[in-house]
């Protein structure tokens, strides 16, 4: 090193190391920096040797992280120097230098005279410096010598290594520099080289342009395996690329992660040839002594599994790969034991092998008492992902025990990811009811509210599991030290089902007052709202009324009613003057009302997290591939779906957004006064699960004393009477299956998208899911059993109308519980028509047999692509196509008055594209589409609107196509879309059948028209 | 009285625990590990002397090359906290005889332990008084049970000391010399405009006391502030003099200091401790006779030189004069060289502060100083030049003289055996925040 003159240099250095802090580093770096300030500014110049040793401490200065904002001139100075101390000086100090910096322009030529110079040292450190600038001008203007250089076959290949990289790095600053056409077959032909110091540079290289364009380097890919086989073969391979006997290990794991970016591998010679080498390479790596050829051989092979894992190869392959992990996750060595959870994490992905994976169930559990916390942290996610029906029950219980001893960092993830596991692949729902209040107990602090909001929302949907729930919540609060949390769930489940326990030993409502109340004082403010609201649920139940328990129980009441927390004195208040309605009591506070189904909040929670560690998502990838096997019941409805939300009760929706609003603010400990009623209309699906539990306990009763509670009590948004009295409770229903929503707005809205929910109702939900290209379709069928139980005797069967050709795939005759069915179903339009397929559907729940007949959104306008034409396109066409019955043209009344743009939102929704500025009149609107049929082909349809800005509601249409029959129908189906009105069937709707859309023309010669119509 | 600390840690500057001692469990044992990661390996270190992590309050301040840190949870109060560092570390002082640092604390394990351990009780602060703490915890070794000679002196009643009428004072004390030394001690803090408008002043002063007398002696000190002044005259029923008083702001006393006595006649009367601390603590904010006026002119000449001069007048009497006058003037980062004329002292640029340097050692009032600089600066990457402009700062040392003008009028010694006192006053004017901008 040329550093050995150099004293100043090596003294300072000393003096940094020797500082004991950061202040005297400081200190002493900046009288440096004020020593070498002074040194420049010297009239009387430097010498060489002192410039390259300013430079060198400046560059020092600069690496520690100080800032360094002069010296550039003498820096740029150096570079004509021609020697070779300055210049190495010089080409390591410019990366003080930003890439953007004008002295840089200076340095160009110079640069380039170096490289195409014959001098090699001299190309080298050229290369080096323009590799650490790369910025633009660089690359325009040195790029193509520097590709000169990597594909001279008369350079050596020091030289052409450097080259390599550096085309890399100019390359990731700006990825013109390589022109893709002509750089692919020099790319290819640089793949024959013999050296593997060039080779492993140039597959470097290759990575990165095969990362960004992967088919315009597709001839590199035979190359690639060549190599592989040529390394795995060990042919050719000097002693000096050979580490610990693995021939070139950089170079391997490098050509596979460029194979990787290859969708796939078509020419089955190469894909033989490659899995031989993977074979190889999987069979012949093993667990050795030494470290360093252990990281290597490792590196190899698990860039080896995931190269297979993304040929989705063979599974005997994919079993040997578990194998080999499952090998490697025994290992004493930590660091192969993490790589081998989290491979299997990966492997997770790839569906076959789940079964093998379960046979390493044990040694994964034996991971989580690692003492690595990432390692217990990978056989987590592992165990978590792995975890079936099948063993649940193992893993789940695996968990909790662990969680007593676990770290606290992770207790957080760890409850929460038992609780998402218990409740999903729960065998039976004591069960789940057990495993959660074990966590609670066990793990208090880290159970988040959303663990036991939905413990209590199961346990109020399932009245078997009640007493069973109340039994355990009573025995839990025997316990001398219990968690807050735990005092809550126990508070609410007791005080909601303590009266089915009234006949067993220490349960009299008495002596559970006196055990909950015992609770109190060691409670935080949020708890005493569910305390209170236990307290009067209790006195309520207390039949016949105990005038002691009830004394004291008013007395806490009073007691509360100066509270300085607005939410427990409005309790308190509230309880207090129920209290004293004597009957009216019962049923202003009975029982909670069920949940309506909903997606699981924990589960939207483990997303989130899961996305917020933005760690490999493998579960989560996984998650997505196979959504039929997302047991809970997953909400299809898009977020910001058109269809308003509607209640499971089939209520009338009590009030507007803006009790829906305050209702969500609950969380807060708003002002919500609307206590009694707001329960009910909580019904609605509102996502937020905190709400139902926080706000004050249902007080649902009969309308007449509902509504004259809320006279007394609630002062602001009070709901009609009217609306008050569509209040039913579900039981009055028994054995009729109201569907959820209506089905007439879900198909229009499925209509104009792709996908969502066509008919939901409390055991099923149906979603759809469809592609559209050209006259072809294929729509998903998502039949979603919402239930615990099976649903038996499933039939779907579709009735086309003739213009369309379907097939539906087999539908399973029983669909398990929690559990979803894909059915794809394939269709053709033949020829243009309005008339909708209707799929007749049945199934079996315990005795009820429920069937539906639901028309199927493949309407005229799936067949639809929208057309953007020029003026230039649209008037022929247009003057071509001339009177009926080519065009069509018709005065349109009843219009639901729109504004132009909703109005030509509305269009473009229906895919008819509209072209602005080709009618002069800003009143009217020109669109175009193309429609795709297997009778017209691709026809062009063209629609004008004419509209009076004085009458909304009528306006002038004119449709026209190549096609009498297209244009009657395009016409008809528009006209459909504008008079009928989405919005419009809010109102007590409470009829199943939907309410019949505004069909004006029925041609009499379809059965299934006919039908639709009907529906 | 809330608690004040749950547990103390002394860390030296890597963060390594020099001496923790836990007073209390609600807070966990690993606590300084969090005060490490999240306050000491951060850019916030320094900002701000109170942080909140994970329900814990980590309360610290910097005394020479060591971290006090104070861990509390819940509500803990601080001003109390911080007291107790600053007492305990004054406690520390002369324990160690001057120096407060790691290699102090290093050299003194086994007496720090024990000081903690009395000076604070379950969180509670305790008597940190130096004079009462050395009777108990002394730094001599263990007595032998079976040595023969009994000790000499006798062995101090400690209840009696800490909760007599006069707790400070031992009984009994003989000096040969009764001698009181008073030294009146004030700190300037000014900052001045470039135009010379006063921006900000004060003086922040301190009476520090040294007393060596027999017996149990009766001290009473006249100033000439304002109250002290009016009461008089009111007493004695004559005009009020002419003379200058001054009037005292935010004043706090001693224990020692008999405060009926001060409310009533307005005069300063107590019964000293033995040996050093400090009477009195005050602040001036009008009236304050600055020592030294500055005249900077900084003119910049092109983008790669500047121009500074700068003139010192002294405002003191032309008896007196000043000590160790530093004047300090910013210049910018990429300062590279710079030559001065000064009529006095010698001037330098220092890289490492970034600062033109110019040192006086002798100062005679009256007078003026000047120094003008040729700064050059070399170019730099960045094209603007810094837009921070610090101020100029100054030191300095003025004795005999007082910024407020404090003067004390009288000290009486009395005592019942009526011996001869030699009282000793001292006046010591030093900068505080002393900066002008410019």
């Amino acid at each position: 090193m040329a550093l050995s003159g150099m004293r100043g240099l090596s003294v300072f250095i000393s003096d940094i190391r020797n500082c004991q802090n950061k202040e005297q580093e400081r200190l002493r770096v900046d009288k440096e920096l004020g020593n070498v300030r002074t040194r420049f500014k010297n009239e009387k110049g430097l010498t060489p040797y002192e410039k390259k040793k300013y430079v060198w401490k400046m560059l020092y200065i600069y690496m520690l992280g100080y800032d360094v904002d002069f010296g550039h001139m003498e820096t740029v100075s150096l570079i004509s120097a021609p020697k070779y101390p300055e210049k190495q000086a010089r080409s390591y100090s410019t990366c003080m230098l930003n890439e953007n910096h004008d002295f840089l322009r200076l340095a160009i030529n110079t640069v380039r005279n170096d490289i195409i110079g014959r001098n090699e040292t001299f190309q080298c450190l050229a290369l080096t410096m323009v590799g650490n600038i790369g910025g633009r001008e660089f690359a325009e203007s040195l790029a193509p010598d520097v590709q000169k250089l990597l594909i001279s076959s008369s350079c050596r290949p020091l030289v052409r290594k450097k080259a390599a990289l550096c085309l890399l790095r100019l390359y990731r600053k700006n990825a013109d520099v390589v022109n893709v056409d002509g750089w692919a077959d020099r790319m290819t032909q640089l793949l024959d080289e013999r050296d593997l110091g060039v080779l492993t540079s140039s597959m470097s290289l290759l990575v990165a342009l095969v990362s960004n364009n992967h088919e315009a380097y597709w001839s590199c890919l035979p190359k690639c395996v060549k190599i592989l086989e040529r390394l795995a073969r060990n042919q050719d391979v000097p002693q000096e690329y050979t580490y610990y006997g693995i021939p070139s290990p950089w170079l391997q794991v490098k050509t596979m992660r460029a194979l990787q970016y290859f969708p796939v591998i078509e020419d089955p010679n190469t894909r033989r040839s490659l899995f031989e080498v993977l074979q190889r390479v999987l069979v012949g790596t093993d667990v050795v002594k030494n470290v360093n050829k252990n990281n290597a051989s490792h590196a190899v092979l698990f860039e080896a599994l995931s190269l297979v894992m993304h040929l989705d190869a063979e599974k005997e392959m994919m079993s040997q790969c578990v194998a080999l992990l499952g090998k490697f996750i025994a290992v004493r060595e930590p660091n192969i034991r993490y790589l081998g959870l989290e491979n299997m994490t990966r492997m997770l992905m790839v569906t076959d092998v789940q079964e093998i994976i379960k046979k390493h169930q044990a040694q994964i559990i034996t991971s989580l008492k690692d003492p690595d916390i990432s390692i217990r942290r990978r056989a987590l996610d592992l165990l978590y992902g792995m975890c079936d029906v099948s063993n649940a029950k193992d893993i789940v219980e695996e968990l909790l025990q662990y969680l007593s001893t676990s770290d606290f960092a992770m207790r957080e993830e760890l409850s929460l990811k038992a609780a998402i596991l218990a409740e999903k692949f729960a065998p039976d729902l004591s069960w789940y009811v057990d495993v959660i209040l074990q966590l609670i107990d066990k793990a208090g602090d880290f159970v988040s509210d959303d663990i036991w909001f939905r413990v209590v929302q199961f346990v109020t949907n399932n009245e078997d599991l009640q007493p069973y729930a109340a039994l355990k919540a009573r025995e839990y609060l025997d316990k001398p030290a219990i968690h807050e949390t735990m005092v809550k769930v126990s508070a609410y489940l007791l005080g909601e089902y303590s009266h089915l326990l009234a006949r067993r030993p220490g349960c009299s409502p008495k002596e559970i007052f006196i055990i909950i109340h015992e609770k109190l004082p060691t409670v935080s403010t949020p708890t005493i709202p569910i305390l209170l609201s236990t307290y009067a649920k209790i006195l309520m139940h207390t039949q016949p009324p105990d005038p002691e328990l009830q004394n004291q129980i008013l007395a806490i009441f009073q007691k509360y009613e100066s509270c300085i927390d607005a939410e427990i004195q409005q309790r308190a208040v509230e309880y207090f003057t129920l209290s004293r309605k004597g009957p009216a009591l019962a049923d202003i506070l009975a029982e909670m009302p069920k949940f309506p189904e909903r997606q699981s909040a924990l589960i939207k929670k483990a997303e989130d997290i899961e996305t917020d560690t933005a760690e490999q998502s493998a579960i989560k990838l996984r998650a997505q591939q196979q959504i039929s096997n997302a047991l809970v019941v997953t909400d299809y409805r898009p977020p910001n779906g058109t269809p308003p939300p509607v209640s499971s009760l089939n209520l009338v929706k009590v009030s507007s957004t803006s009790s829906n609003s305050d209702y969500n603010s609950v969380d807060q400990g708003a002002d919500h006064t609307n206590g009694t009623v707001s329960k009910s209309d909580s019904q609605t699906a509102s996502a937020d699960l905190l709400g139902d539990l926080l706000g004050p306990l249902a007080i649902e009763g009969p309308p007449g004393a509902a509504t004259s509670e809320q006279s007394v009590l609630s002062g602001g948004d009070v709901p009609s009477a009217a609306d008050a009295a569509a209040i039913v409770p579900v039981q009055d229903q028994p054995n009729s299956v109201q569907p959820i929503g209506n089905i007439a707005e879900r198909f229009h809205a499925l209509c104009l998208k792709d996908s969502g929910v066509l008919y939901e109702d409390p055991y099923i939900q149906i979603g759809i899911k469809a592609d559209w290209r050209a006259h072809q379709g294929r729509l998903v069928l998502f039949l979603g059993n919402k239930n615990t139980s099976p649903l038996v005797s499933v039939q779907a069967l579709i009735l086309p109308p003739l213009n369309l050709k379907m097939e539906l795939s087999l539908v399973p005759d029983t669909i398990p519980p929690r559990a979803q069915v894909q059915c794809p179903l394939e269709i053709i339009n033949l020829r243009p028509s309005r008339d909708v397929a209707v799929l007749d559907f049945s199934y079996k729940f315990g005795t009820n047999v429920v069937n539906n007949k639901l028309r199927l959104p493949a309407v005229i306008n799936k067949f639809l692509q929208p057309i953007q034409l020029s003026a230039e396109e649209f008037f022929p066409q247009w003057r071509s196509l001339s009177g009926p019955p080519l065009k069509l043209q018709e005065v349109v009344r009843g219009v639901r008055p729109l504004p132009l743009m909703e109005l030509a939102n509305l269009f473009n929704s229906c895919r008819v594209m509209v072209c602005p500025g080709l009618d002069p009149n800003p009143n009217n609107l020109v669109a175009s589409t193309t429609f795709y049929s297997e009778s017209t082909r691709a026809m062009l349809c063209l629609v004008r609107i004419e509209t009076d800005p004085a009458d909304r509601t009528q306006l002038r249409m004119t449709v026209a196509s190549g096609d009498p029959t297209l244009t009657f129908e395009l016409k008809e189906f528009i006209k459909e879309q504008l008079v009928y009105i989405p919005e419009a069937s809010h109102g007590p709707t409470q009829v199943p059948a939907p309410a019949v859309p505004q069909a004006p023309v029925i041609p009499p010669d379809d059965p299934a028209a006919i039908l639709a119509g009907l529906l | 009285m809330p608690v004040a600390a749950s547990a103390i840690y002394f860390l030296n500057l890597r963060g390594d625990v020099l001496i923790n001692r836990l007073y209390r469990d609600d807070v966990g044992g690993n606590m300084v590990d969090a005060f490490r990661m999240h306050i000491m390996q951060t850019k916030e270190l320094g900002t701000c002397p109170v942080r909140q992590i994970g329900g814990c309050s980590f309360l610290y301040m910097r005394i020479s090359n060591v971290y006090i840190v104070i861990v509390v949870s819940g509500n803990a109060n601080v001003a109390c906290a911080f007291k107790f560092v600053v007492e305990a570390v004054a406690l520390f002082k002369s324990y160690f005889g001057g120096a407060f640092d790691e290699d102090a604390i290093r050299n003194n394990f086994v007496l720090i332990y024990e000081l903690l351990d009395e000076i604070m009780d379950f969180g509670y602060p305790q008597n940190l008084s130096p004079e009462i703490l050395k009777l108990y915890i002394t730094q001599e070794g263990v007595r032998s049970p079976f040595s023969s000679k009994p000790s000499e002196r006798a062995v101090p009643n400690a209840t009696l000391q800490v909760t007599g009428a006069v707790g400070w004072r031992r009984e009994g004390l003989v000096y040969k010399k009764n001698e009181v030394f008073l030294d009146i001690v004030e700190s300037v803090n000014l900052l001045m405009s470039s135009k010379g408008t006063v921006l900000r002043c004060d003086v922040t002063g301190k009476i520090l006391m040294k007393c060596f007398l027999s017996g149990m002696p009766d001290l009473k000190l006249g100033l000439n502030d304002k109250i002290g002044l009016e009461k008089e005259a009111q007493l004695k029923s004559r005009p009020t003099k002419s003379g200058k008083t001054i009037e005292l702001d935010d004043v706090t006393f001693h224990q020692c200091v008999n405060l009926t006595r001060f409310n009533s006649e307005k005069t300063v009367s107590f019964v000293p401790p033995d040996g050093e601390f400090e009477l009195m603590k005050y602040r001036i904010t009008e009236g304050v006779n600055f020592p030294f006026r500055v005249f900077p002119t900084i003119k910049e000449l092109g983008r790669t030189r500047m121009e500074v001069n700068v003139k010192v007048k002294s405002a003191f009497g032309a008896k007196m004069f000043a000590l160790g006058v530093v004047i300090k003037v910013p210049v910018p980062k990429q300062t590279a060289k710079a030559n001065f004329q000064v009529t006095s002292g010698r001037a330098k640029y220092n890289a490492s502060v970034d600062c033109l340097v110019w040192k006086i050692r002798k100062f005679p009032g009256q007078t003026e100083a000047t120094m003008s600089a040729e700064v050059e600066l070399i170019s730099t990457m960045t094209e603007k030049m810094t837009s921070t402009k610090p101020p100029i700062q100054m030191e300095f040392q003025v004795p005999m003289f007082t910024a407020s003008g404090l003067r004390v009028r009288f000290l009486k010694v009395w005592e019942k055996s009526g011996y001869n006192t030699v009282e000793w006053v001292r006046y010591i004017t030093k900068a505080g925040s002393y900066e002008i901008r410019c």
